[in-house]
């Protein structure tokens, strides 16, 4: 099935910060949250996703367009996921954030697998740095750690 | 519902640690392997707590070494628990030989049967008597028991009484029997048996066109119920270099060969390991080397996911690390043990080797890693003087169970040799 723009339904989604989205039924329909509310019956007015900001709403829409368009093909959509998931770590959490709570399985797998790609392989203190994490262990806890865990980086 | 769940959004910059409890552990923590778990887990106080959750290391094992590996890991690591087993299995550091006597008697006796693991229990199917008897009973040890002792199943109609047959474990429950040979000559037939029905029956099930007649043939299943055989012995002697695959999950399952552009030489007592759910490395055997045959000290995989899987020889080199000596290559043999450990990695030792070489001497490859090396892993304990492949078990993926006693001729079933690859449950903190 492919809608075209013209008789497909438009949903309105009203961010945290305001800003009211237009897009169509059949992309918005990603989000189980969304599409649960339809199929209620409960999507007329603008739908108040309070934890979604716009810029994030932006994002999250852009990628459910990209995932409804029956044309794309599996290549297609993993060279154009590989690219939207280059963006900065605060936006990766916005997001991570929003497709939990929008309930879209394959976006939250999609960033997570992102994150994850991100700490394979580094040893802690690298960790730390990247993710900009303190260590706020005790002396004491730091040795019981270090001898539970370092045979995985020693 | 509302829409209007409410937690607090974030404008500034966003860390990982803004992430919930459940996001970070079951989304994030449970795609890692489980050395990145231990390494994220001493960052900091939060991450280290997640990761002690054992739901999701069990999560983290799934991902490492796959769902069917896992289940049957379960029963295993009931209190050991999955962070533990993880860690076993990936540093070694537990592997021991133990020696058990198990009771009941396998008679008569015989030699050349071929055994498996199904489950916790020990299944031998056939083998040759005396005066080159082939023999077509069927018994079972079940390891869960007080006090295991082999003992006689009984089972409505036998196969044809054979030797040098392989037997194989279906999804864990089924066994199947291929080929061998019988008392008048080589078989190319496929029995099935499903030990725990009311009435345990060996169902014959016809393949369409099956592989030639042979003995000393390897096998192995994938996915569960794949059915994989390779090479042997025809009734001329002629050694075979064929791959065979027969899916028994199918209404009506049909021989097929995996056709390839390039197989290794023909070759008998071989082993095949599956790895990485699709994947066989093939090491060792009798093969053919010119007019001569010779034993083999050379591995070959195969991915049969590809879309035209073909065989290529899997180029090892000998481990070289801190501090190490000469270069390690196991040498060459047939009907020796080969066993994948749940992460993928494959031991290999016993069988027949030429030489001084100890049969007991263990080699350890990653056939994943870019550049596989052997290497070579030393066990404490007492090691079999022997062990054969087709009289070796492997149970619950983490015990390797060697039939037979001492001396190599005369087969003593209730002497088990053991090779723990982690720490048992009722043993160890």
């Amino acid at each position: 099935m492919s809608l075209s723009p013209s008789t497909s339904k438009m949903l309105s989604l009203k961010s945290s910060d305001g800003k009211v989205l237009e897009v169509e039924e059949h992309v918005a329909v990603l989000c189980e949250t969304i599409k649960s509310l339809v199929e209620d019956g409960c999507a007329d007015s603008p739908i108040p996703l309070a934890n979604v900001d716009g810029a994030t709403l932006g994002n999250v829409m852009e990628w459910c367009k990209k995932h409804a368009d029956q044309k794309a093909s599996a290549d297609d959509l993993e060279d154009w996921d590989a690219e939207f998931v280059e963006r900065d770590q605060g936006e990766l959490y916005h997001l991570i954030m929003a497709a939990n709570y929008l309930n879209i399985k394959g976006l939250l797998d999609l960033i997570c697998q992102k994150v994850a790609d991100m700490i394979k392989g580094k040893h802690p203190e690298k960790i730390r740095e990247i993710f900009n994490i303190e260590n706020d262990f005790t002396p004491e806890q730091q040795e019981q750690i270090r001898k539970d865990n370092s045979w995985a980086f020693e | 519902m509302s829409g209007q769940l409410t937690y607090s959004y974030h404008q500034e910059i966003c860390g990982i640690l803004q992430l919930s409890d459940e996001v970070l552990a079951y989304n994030i923590l449970s795609r890692l392997t489980p050395r990145d778990v231990a390494s994220i887990g001493s960052v900091c106080r939060r991450i280290r707590q997640l990761t002690k959750n054992e739901h999701v290391r069990k999560m983290v094992c799934q991902n490492a070494w796959g769902r069917e590996v896992t289940g049957a890991l379960e029963l295993m690591t009931k209190k050991l628990g999955w962070g533990r087993l993880a860690r076993e299995l990936t540093t070694l550091e537990a592997v021991c030989w133990k020696k058990l006597t198990v009771g009941g008697a396998v008679e008569p006796s015989r030699c050349n049967f071929s055994a498996c693991a199904v489950g916790n229990r020990l299944v031998l199917f056939g083998g040759e008597g005396v005066n080159m008897q082939p023999m077509n009973d069927t018994f079972v040890l079940n390891l869960d028991a007080a006090n295991p002792e082999w003992q006689r199943v009984s089972v409505k109609s036998s196969p044809p009484g054979r030797w040098g047959h392989t037997l194989s474990c279906l999804n864990g429950s089924l066994l199947v029997v291929f080929g061998g040979c019988g008392k008048q000559g080589l078989l190319n037939d496929v029995f099935v048996l499903d030990l725990d029905a009311k009435q345990p029956t060996w169902r014959e099930v016809s393949g369409g066109t099956p592989p030639l007649p042979r003995s000393w043939h390897s096998s192995c299943t994938i996915e569960g119920s794949k059915l994989v055989v390779s090479g042997g012995c025809t009734d001329a002697g002629v050694l075979l270099s064929d791959t065979y695959l027969l899916d028994l999950a199918t209404d009506k399952p049909m021989w097929r060969e995996i056709p390839t552009s390039w197989a290794p030489p023909s070759r008998l007592g071989h082993s095949l390991s599956v790895y990485g759910r699709t994947k066989i490395l093939m090491f060792g055997g009798l093969a053919k080397s010119g007019n001569l045959r010779l034993r083999s000290g050379e591995a070959y995989t195969i991915d049969l996911e590809d879309e035209e899987p073909q065989w290529r020889q899997l180029e090892c080199g000998a481990f070289t690390g801190v501090g190490s000596q000469s270069a390690v290559v196991p040498p060459p043999r047939l009907d020796h043990v080969a066993m994948t450990m749940p992460c993928g990695r494959i031991i290999i030792f016993g069988g027949s080797i030429a030489g001084l070489h100890s049969p007991s001497q263990l080699f350890l490859l990653d056939p994943s890693e870019e550049k596989p090396s052997w290497r070579i892993l030393n066990v404490p304990g007492q090691p079999p003087k022997f062990a054969w492949g087709h009289s070796t078990c492997v149970v619950g993926g983490t015990r390797v169970l060697v039939l037979g006693g001492h001396t190599g001729e005369e087969w003593i079933l209730n002497e088990l040799h053991e090779l723990c690859l982690a720490s048992r449950q009722d043993s160890d903190p």
